[in-house]
């Protein structure tokens, strides 16, 4: 064998690159960063929508359904009857369409209930702590519910026969059917909750009494007296509130009006009296609202705090709306109305800097009706805890839901602390404040969570498709007759579309992405190494830092930090 | 489990992909030519033998004694690529040996030092994929213009100054000169769309005879972008039509990937420091973006990229994400 070689020439064994760290170029290394979705930044009650439609990604709705009653007991009603704050926060909207999340949520609470699923409530000491929880609407039961799931006995007293409040009271049966209704709650008050109906504050037990027998107190008593409505100082005879009326629509079904009524008033209840009237068979329903029409607003006009879809309902089924309008005058033939006279409004900043509203002459005209309702609003009822009530109307509270007028141990939550009226805000309340006494009763502060959310700008949408939103099947209007639900859910394979359709805000969805487009094979895959939730860790002995998993990432779930 | 204790060597090796080039190799940060090169041995799988030719992936792969390959891998001279991996494929045949022969070249060896060879392996039908890493220079021994570096853009060799805006020539439309040949296919694509790449690498592995595929690779060092902007800059070559991704079998038009929304091509060229020139105050600025614009809807008119027919979307070549990550098909 000759050693003569015949050409010149290196080689090298297989991958041995690897022993060259390019880790050390770096400047700037990639690291996962949870981020909170805006849906769930945005939810009054606190929920993480985008949580729940990775778990139905998955295939797994039962999971779903677990992930959203960890925060939010009553979902087949929120999905319902919540104006869905999280939608229109959502990042997809500035892309195609929000994700239908109310949708979703509504299929995941019926779902629930049609297939009997049971919240998962760990066993109570015996001897646990007992916490009274006055008024079982929304705030109260949210209370009692997350109070259970820490360990407390949550005792709930009740005024009214049954449990429910404003859900019961105040929202008609076609936009939230009593059979729900009832099973969601009875679940909640199946947990091990003391329920004492027919109880009322003040009337049957004192709060003194409550503070001395239990650890803590929750107050949840709604709002329960009308504002005090009049027009210079004039108020017809026969006066009906609004709410008086849906109390009576929802428990009798008749109503007794004349043939034209002006109801007065922008918000849920006005829209919803003035609907029940029609179904009571009214011919002639106005509804004289001093903000604007949803559609029809210019920015920062003020506008009805309604859901448009409700608003458009109302039109189809032949309310008549006045936006910005106010009435100036009742006309009276002795203390019957036979009209109204109406006025152009709107609300100006004026030269101090503070808006009011503001009449404009000229623009007045009459309206025939026979009866006037106003619906402008109510405050809380405070027999029994009156030095709880603060001069506007509402009982005060710190951030953590304790009342500031230094009863220790007393929390409130809900319509009643005036901070916006909705279901969905009162379960929020209801969990903050179970939160803060148990933070109380432990003897530590508890303050929520400010959390900032992912920015469309974050996500990389270019690998999403454009996909439509699933609409809600609506009742025809020849068939919205009496208690019919007029709006359905969406079905099983729609609320899998929108699962599949959310961004994943600020989540690992587990795309490869950044495994793909890393040129340096820095990325690598293992769901069970990586300890973050995601699915890839960085291997920093060989990523240069280049930023581009952080640029693709679809979720911007990955930032770069910088190392210098 | 904290990442302190992960064992990566073990973790890298049970990867469940084929990593042909792995880690420690010493390309640029956010290479597009190195991403390109991984994901065309993702597709091919270890069964292939690599005839590369002179140029950054030949350099930055093998610092002597390293290699960051896993396949069988050869460097001769910068012209010869093709010649190489014609007599390599010979030499298989006559042993009664099966493996697919790749030729990898950048677009210096490919459009300019190499196309003799080329052509000669296309002409002569040898089984042989030629993948052609374009990134629109010479990047290697300091960005010098080839003849694919696109027209208008500054190089070392085609500078912007009083004289001329850049390059004066166009680039070469290399993709139809081998097609010409009449060989079975020949393609384009694009480090920002992996999926389509995969696809096309599959489509040409499974053609016995010459197969042809571009791949067009950003360089930040070389077209003056951040790098972590290699995809995003990638991605609207093909947005805005300057880069069109199509496929041609025997010389006939078979596929296209539409162009869902056409983007103007300052888009693309602002974030480049290669076309800095054409955003001064300068009529000949001005008239050579309007000349870039006409190439780019040129490209749309000729090859017909604004989708229409039943899927004009082209969900299949769509880099869509899914939960998962299964969507490479």
């Amino acid at each position: 064998m000759s050693d003569v070689k015949y050409t010149r020439g290196g080689c090298a064994r297989p991958a041995t690159s690897l022993q060259f760290h390019t880790g050390s170029w770096r400047v700037q290394r990639p690291v996962h960063r949870h981020g909170a979705a805006p849906c769930h930044v945005a939810c009054p009650a606190g929920e993480n929508p985008q949580a729940y439609l990775a778990r139905i990604e998955e295939g797994d709705e039962q999971a779903a359904w677990r992930e959203l009653v960890t925060i939010n007991p009553l979902p087949a009603i929120t999905g319902r009857v919540c104006p869905h704050f999280c939608e229109s926060a959502c990042n997809r909207a500035t892309y195609d369409s929000a994700i239908s999340i109310h949708g979703v949520e509504r299929y995941l609470g019926d779902k629930a209930l049609a297939h009997d699923w049971h919240y998962a409530v760990p066993a109570r000491a015996v001897g646990a702590a007992r916490v009274a929880i006055v008024g079982a609407g929304p705030a109260g039961l949210a209370a009692a519910y997350h109070l259970t799931l820490l360990g407390y006995q949550a005792v709930m007293f009740e005024a009214n026969p049954e449990p429910g409040g404003t859900l019961r009271g105040a929202i008609p049966e076609y936009r939230l059917p009593r059979g729900v209704l009832q099973v969601e709650m009875q679940r909640v008050l199946d947990i091990g909750i003391e329920f004492r109906a027919n109880t009322r504050l003040g009337r049957d037990v004192s709060l003194e009494e409550l503070r001395q027998s239990h650890a803590a107190v929750f107050l949840g008593p709604g709002t329960q007296r009308a504002r005090y409505w009049h027009v210079d100082g004039i108020v017809q005879r026969d006066l009906h509130q609004a709410l008086d009326l849906l109390k009576a629509w929802n428990t009798v079904g008749k109503l007794s009006m004349p043939a034209s009524v002006a109801v007065v008033g922008a918000g849920n209840t006005a829209l919803d009296t003035a609907r029940i009237l029609r179904r009571a068979g009214v011919a002639s329903v106005h509804l004289v609202a001093h903000k604007a029409l949803p559609e029809q607003a210019a920015s920062g006009d003020d506008v009805m705090p309604v859901h448009p879809r409700e608003i458009a309902q109302a039109l189809e089924e032949g309310v008549q709306i006045h936006p910005h309008r106010g009435i100036r005058r009742l006309l009276l033939r002795g203390e019957r109305v036979v009209g109204v006279e109406m006025v152009h409004m709107k609300k100006l900043r004026g030269a101090d800097g503070v808006y009011a509203r503001v009449a404009f002459e000229g623009t007045e005209t009459v309206l025939h009706v026979e009866q006037v309702i106003p619906a402008i609003g109510q405050t809380v009822d405070g027999v029994g805890f009156d030095a709880l009530v603060a001069d506007n109307g509402f009982v005060s509270v710190n951030a953590q839901g304790a009342v500031t007028a230094g009863y220790q141990g007393v929390f409130a939550g809900g319509d009643a602390i005036g901070k916006g009226g909705t279901v969905t805000r009162a379960i929020g309340d209801g969990r903050r404040a179970a939160a803060a006494i148990h933070g109380f009763l432990q003897g530590r502060e508890w303050a929520a969570s400010v959390l900032a959310p992912v920015t469309f700008a974050q996500l990389n949408v270019n690998y999403f498709e454009p996909a439509p939103r699933p609409e809600d099947p609506v009742l025809a209007l020849k068939k919205r007759i009496g208690e019919k639900e007029v709006v359905g859910g969406i079905e099983q394979q729609a609320v899998l579309q929108e699962a599949q359709r959310c961004f994943s805000c600020g989540n690992c969805f587990a795309c490869d992405n950044c495994w793909t487009l890393c040129p340096d094979t820095a990325v690598l895959k293992t769901q069970e190494l990586a300890a973050d939730g995601a699915h890839y860790v960085f291997d920093y002995d060989y990523c240069k830092g280049c930023g581009i998993c952080a640029q693709e990432c679809p979720c911007g779930f990955i930032a770069m930090e910088a190392e210098l | 489990m904290t990442e302190s204790i992960i064992n990566f060597y073990e973790l890298r090796r049970k990867q469940p992909r084929f990593q042909g080039i792995d880690a420690g190799h010493r390309a640029c940060l956010g290479c597009g030519e190195a991403l390109a090169a991984r994901l065309v041995l993702e597709s091919t799988g270890p069964d292939v033998i690599v005839a590369n030719a002179t140029g950054c992936l030949e350099v930055f792969t093998t610092p002597w004694p390293e290699s960051a390959w896993r396949v069988p891998w050869l460097h001769s001279l910068f012209e010869n690529a093709a010649a190489v991996a014609a007599g390599i494929e010979a030499a298989l045949k006559a042993q009664g040996r099966q493996s697919k022969v790749l030729a990898f070249g950048g677009d210096g060896a490919t459009f300019d030092i190499g196309f003799q060879a080329l052509s000669g392996m296309l002409e002569r039908g040898h089984n042989v994929l030629y993948v052609c890493f374009d990134n629109e220079a010479y990047m290697n021994t300091g960005i010098q213009r080839s003849s694919s570096t696109p027209h208008a853009a500054a190089t070392t060799t085609s500078p912007a100054g009083k004289q001329r805006m850049g390059k004066r020539h166009l680039k070469k439309d290399i993709v139809s000169i081998i097609a010409a040949h009449h060989i079975p296919y020949a393609a384009t694509a694009s480090v920002a769309f992996p999926s389509d790449l995969r696809k096309k690498v599959r489509r040409a592995m499974a053609i016995d005879g010459a197969t042809f595929l571009q791949i067009h690779c950003p360089c930040p060092l070389g077209w003056g972008h951040e790098s972590e902007e290699s995809i995003a800059v990638a991605r609207l070559a093909v947005q805005t039509g300057l880069f069109p991704m199509i496929e041609l079998e025997r010389g006939e038009l078979t596929g296209a990937m539409p162009i869902r929304e056409q983007k103007p091509v300052v888009d693309y060229l602002k974030p480049q420091a290669r076309f800095r020139h054409l955003f001064a105050d300068d009529a000949r600025a001005r008239e050579e973006l309007e000349h870039l614009q006409a190439l780019a809807d040129h490209n749309i008119e000729i090859y017909k990229l604004l989708g229409s027919g039943v899927d004009a979307l082209d969900s299949e070549g769509a880099d869509t994400v899914r939960r998962g990550g299964n969507r490479w098909g």
